[in-house]
């Protein structure tokens, strides 16, 4: 019993956590049907700036999340201007591929720099502390991630359902010429999803660091649940992406406990094989 | 433009496509003949390479250029392609023959199984699912111990061969079994290109529903062009596994692979015949000489500029090497300045 | 315009980088050796630190040092005045670039040896090149003990196997259980998914089935993981007295870490030849990383008694990566130090003489634990043995075997939330 709770508790948290992951890719993708493939990479960036901001300055990840995501929102609202606006409408998969580019590069880059030397940020102000729920242990850090992030999520879905730049974001991605129309900048709105997504992906990043060590290649496996989220989800949702992150959150969390460990991904991406085969545009989707 | 012209204008392209391919394997093929052309070198390595990789890509520019869909799921048939000669070389001890035809036959039946349900999904849903497979398929064979699991296939030394296509003192075997799987595969394209089938393809991937509307059954097109895809695809991974003595899952059924696959292809120039080679012979030499050559600058610099070179590309031109030489006016008509006339109109 | 004229550079840059690195230099006396190691990719980490450590042989061979009974050190270069070279590569972690960098390596470049590859799936195609040319293959730390049982000539692996250790983490609980009556009957397996991980994981079962010892876990588990929950859940539902892992770099200190958390800890926990090793790994684990125990051919705490003489390469090490020499990447600077003396006592510079010195003769090793290096059949080195250590505030203490041995085990490992 003390198991399954604890399996429970783990499954959700990392579910929350992958939702937040994902939201700025399935947002990005909503609007303009682009799948950005640096994602995971910008992860990985994000939790470097956290970590040298930690390091350097001496700043808690409680506290530094708000300057990684500001600067991964200049990062990403970046690659759109240059990378991606300029591969966009062109050829099927340009962006796609544009940014695989970009996420090559960033990988290197990090492991040309800063050495592929795995970094843990330590003496931070909840490193190690557990609270206990219901007989499961809790790591704080982790907890406080997932609950930000579900904080993160539902602030991110009043933005787009409730204010003026929601509703512009909204009218973009369902047809982009009548926004236009409406006198709505849809470039502006484009680099501005963009900025979010990594805004997203930057504030995610900025908490992970508090329990995850920081090196070139831990973007990678990230990124790939993420576009799972994403499309399981079904694309453009922010509820639907949190619904499908919690759901794979729990699937790898019982596979990987009731089956065995090493078929918790593939558990994962079973799951979405058979519930797209069924919904072909996800859960949310339609 | 009118009709006639037009179609002189295609049978004139297609005759100097024609005369280019002939002489393109004609010095291929008299590179064998001449002495110290082929031999030991990281050149021929190189040169096997290419022709490996843009068989590779035109195994896959079958079912995601010409077909229009984009899969990501072809290092999973590459892989079965691979463990195929594998098991037929290492399990079994045998000439890997038998192996590589069993591979390449289970990698179109598994393709066929797995895009029947998945031609379902379109766009991005598809990629997505696609890439979901090669995950389940790299994990699955990782924990697999018939098949070697996680310590993979390490291939035994024997004596240099065509009856067990291992050779280690001098790579023209290789060489001449590349180049036969670069003409075979280039040639089925070829073939196709011009028969009822290629025109199906490219119908499907105008409009699926227009060229329902039209007769064609596009399940049974798109699921034809994924067999013949898989199964191509398959023979190069058989040669790959030949040309390394070893196959595992991370080698061969990995995501990474299966961006090869899409990223050659679509910097030569997606849908066109001779994009898959035009993307190999540029991005392989550059991958496998800027790594030695770019290494004094540090670790990872190489990839560095794989990765600045592929973004150059995607925002210069996405239609590829292809479209750049179509802006000279080079191998194909100007594509770009009809499709810009068609936006303005 | 302006993209244009800035691409037109960009490729006149790449075109003259590539034509001035192509053009080689001609010096007199050289002797070229290879290395091919992952720089990038995931075990980039430890392939850095194993160039730098092959790059510390070259150091003290090359030139001058006064080290007492240090073979080669006081001698510049070899031979006559034969300095080495290195030629370094890149295989990323990828089996099929490490196997045709080794013949580039060979046949282009003319290396006359390679070390390589620390992914033993890397050093397997890449041996199999040199077997096939006749030309010698050098191997530091590839742990899986297949590598030397394949009857190869050119083959020689100077770390212990995966085999050797396992066989002796038996051997310590065996000790254990008799001297101190732990009763340690229960076996869990933690380890990565790969070629070493498993490999590493069928040696420790079949020690268990030798001692009676029942594996009451076996979990593999996927490289770069997003997470070990279930992983760390599964070893704690299942409660093994004992745990061996094989988890490198940022996998261990993610398990350590989720270990904590879940405020379970086996009675001892052993590592194969991975991130225990690494001092930066444990540096940035801190306190988390003590009393967690592996295998190790050298410690700088065991060098500081038993091996004097290596202490003044650490430093050469020290220099170049700012961490003190580790278990794992010692052993290349062991592979180019003994093939070296090889090369000395051929008295020319001939494959197959330096492979007969090599196989049959004892080299001095002062940077291998037992002081020689001997190659049986096959080219694993038979004077290997490891200790086993326990980590306790960043140093490694010496518990077994005795003889080595320089502190007592803490038994068990402390609880977590008890410190």
């Amino acid at each position: 019993m003390d198991f399954f709770v604890q399996v429970l508790i783990d499954g959700l948290m990392n579910g929350a956590i992958y939702g937040l992951v994902a939201a700025g890719l399935s947002l990005i993708w909503g609007v303009m049907d682009v799948i950005n493939f640096a994602h995971g990479e910008f992860l990985m960036v994000a939790m470097y700036t956290c970590y040298w901001i930690g390091m350097l300055v001496g700043l808690d990840p409680l506290f530094s999340w708000v300057l990684t995501g500001a600067f991964l929102f200049f990062l990403s609202a970046g690659s759109y201007k240059f990378i991606v606006r300029r591969s966009i409408g062109k050829a099927a998969m340009a962006p796609l591929l544009a940014t695989f580019g970009l996420s090559i590069f960033l990988k290197n880059f990090c492991l040309n720099r800063f050495t592929p030397n795995f970094r843990l940020l330590s003496g931070t102000s909840l490193e190690g502390k557990v609270t206990h729920i219901f007989g499961a242990i809790v790591s704080q850090p982790k907890l406080v991630t997932a609950i930000f992030s579900l904080v993160m999520l539902c602030v991110l879905h009043y933005m787009i359902k409730k204010t003026r730049i929601g509703r512009a974001i909204q009218a973009t991605a369902m047809d982009r010429e009548a926004a236009e129309l409406m006198g709505v900048d849809t470039e502006r709105i484009f680099t501005l999803v963009f900025g979010i997504g990594g805004m997203c992906v930057g504030i995610a990043g900025g908490f992970m660091t508090s329990y995850l060590a920081v090196f070139p290649e831990v973007g990678a496996l990230f990124s790939l649940i993420a576009f799972v989220v994403v499309a399981l989800g079904g694309f453009g949702s922010i509820p639907g992406a949190l619904c499908a992150a919690l759901l794979i959150g729990l699937v790898e969390s019982f596979a990987g406990f009731y089956i065995a460990p090493v078929m918790k991904y593939v558990a994962v991406f079973a799951l979405y094989l058979a519930v797209v085969l069924v919904r072909p545009k996800g859960l949310f989707g339609w | 433009m009118n009709d006639k012209n037009g179609s002189f204008m295609k049978s004139k392209r297609r005759l100097i496509d024609n005369i280019l391919w002939i002489g393109l394997i004609a010095v291929l093929a008299a590179l064998i003949f001449i002495p110290g052309a082929i031999g030991k070198s990281t050149h021929t390595h190189v040169l096997v390479l290419v022709l490996l990789y843009a068989s590779m890509a035109q195994s896959w520019n079958i079912l995601g250029g010409y077909c229009g869909q984009i899969s990501f799921g072809h290092s999973v048939f590459f892989g079965l392609g691979a463990y195929g000669a594998g098991m037929a070389m290492v399990t079994y001890g045998s000439m890997p023959w038998l192996g590589i035809l069993a591979g390449a036959i289970i990698a179109a039946v598994t393709s066929v199984l797995l895009g029947w349900p998945c031609f379902k999904l379109r766009g991005h849903y598809f990629a997505i699912a696609t890439f979901a497979i090669v995950e389940i398929f790299g994990r699955v064979f990782l924990i697999w111990d018939w098949i070697g699991g996680a310590l993979g296939l390490d291939y035994p030394i024997i004596k240099d061969s065509w009856s067990y296509f291992l050779w280690s003192s001098n790579k023209t075997g290789y060489y001449t079994g590349a180049l036969v799987l670069f003409v075979f595969i280039f040639g089925v394209v070829r073939y196709i290109e011009s028969r009822k089938l290629g025109y199906y393809m490219r119908a499907v991937k105008e409009g699926q529903e227009t060229a329902e509307s039209l007769g064609v059954n596009s399940t049974k097109v798109k699921l034809t062009a994924m067999a013949l895809s898989a199964f191509l695809a398959a023979l190069c991974g058989a040669f790959f596994a030949q040309y390394n003595y070893r196959v595992d899952p991370p080698m061969v059924m990995s995501l990474d692979m299966s961006m090869k696959f899409v990223l050659i292809t679509i910097l030569g120039g997606m849908g066109t015949f001779w994009g898959p080679f035009l993307g190999a012979a540029v991005l392989i030499p550059l991958q496998e000489y800027t790594r030695t050559s770019l290494a004094f600058l540090g670790p990872g610099v190489d990839q560095m500029v794989y990765g600045l070179l592929i973004i150059f590309m995607m925002v210069r031109q996405p239609k590829g090497i292809m479209g750049f030489l179509a802006e000279f006016g080079i191998l194909g008509r100007n594509e770009k300045k009809e499709a810009t006339g068609d936006d303005a109109s | 315009m302006l993209v244009k004229s800035k691409a037109v550079k960009f490729f006149l840059v790449l075109v003259f980088v590539l034509a001035v690195s192509s053009a080689s230099f001609a010096a007199e006396k050289i002797i070229k050796i290879g290395t091919i190691f992952p720089h990038t990719g995931p075990a980039a980490v430890s392939g850095q630190n194993c160039v730098a450590a092959v790059e510390t042989a070259v150091e003290f061979i090359n030139n001058k040092y006064d080290w007492e009974g240090f073979p080669l050190a006081q001698k510049e270069g070899l031979l006559d005045g034969y300095k080495i070279v290195l030629v370094n590569a890149d295989h990323q972690g990828k089996p099929d670039i490490a196997k045709s960098e080794a013949e580039r390596l060979y046949e282009e470049e003319g290396v006359f040896a390679i070390i390589g590859c620390y992914n033993s799936s890397s050093s397997k195609p890449a041996s199999a090149v040199a077997e096939r040319l006749e030309k010698i293959f050098m191997c530091g730390a590839s742990s899986s003990a297949e590598l030397t049982e394949r009857g190869f000539n050119y083959f020689f692996r100077t770390a212990a196997t995966d085999a050797i250790e396992s066989a002796e983490f038996g051997e310590y609980i065996e000790h254990l259980n008799k001297e101190k009556g732990t009763n340690l009957t229960t076996l869990g397996l933690i380890y990565e998914n790969s070629e070493f991980g498993k490999h590493a994981a069928d040696e420790g079962k079949k020690v268990a089935a030798k001692m009676g010892i029942n594996v009451v876990a076996d979990i593999p588990f996927t490289v770069g993981a997003t997470n070990m929950d279930s992983e760390i859940q599964t070893l704690k539902a299942a409660n093994p007295d004992v745990v061996f892992g094989a988890a490198l770099g940022g996998d261990y200190s993610l398990m350590v870490r989720t270990m904590k958390q879940s405020n379970w800890a086996s009675k001892i926990f052993i590592n194969y030849c991975t991130g225990y090793q690494n001092p930066a790994i444990n540096k940035e684990l801190g306190a988390d990383s003590s009393y967690y125990m592996g295998g190790m051919g050298y410690s700088p705490e065991i060098a500081e008694v038993y091996m004097k003489a290596a202490l003044p390469a650490q430093e050469i090490y020290r220099a170049k990566t700012g961490f003190p020499l580790d278990s794992d990447s010692i052993q290349e600077t062991v592979c180019l130090h003994v093939l070296a003396q090889a090369i000395e006592k051929a008295g020319v510079l001939n494959t197959e003489k330096v492979v007969e010195i090599l196989r049959t003769e004892t080299f001095d090793s002062p940077l291998s634990l037992s002081g020689k290096v001997a190659f049986a059949p096959g080219g694993q080195n038979s004077k290997a043995f490891t200790v086993i250590t326990q980590l306790l505030d960043l140093k490694y203490r010496t518990v077994f075997p005795a003889s080595y041995a320089d502190s007592e085990l803490i038994y068990p490992f402390p609880a977590w939330d008890k410190r």
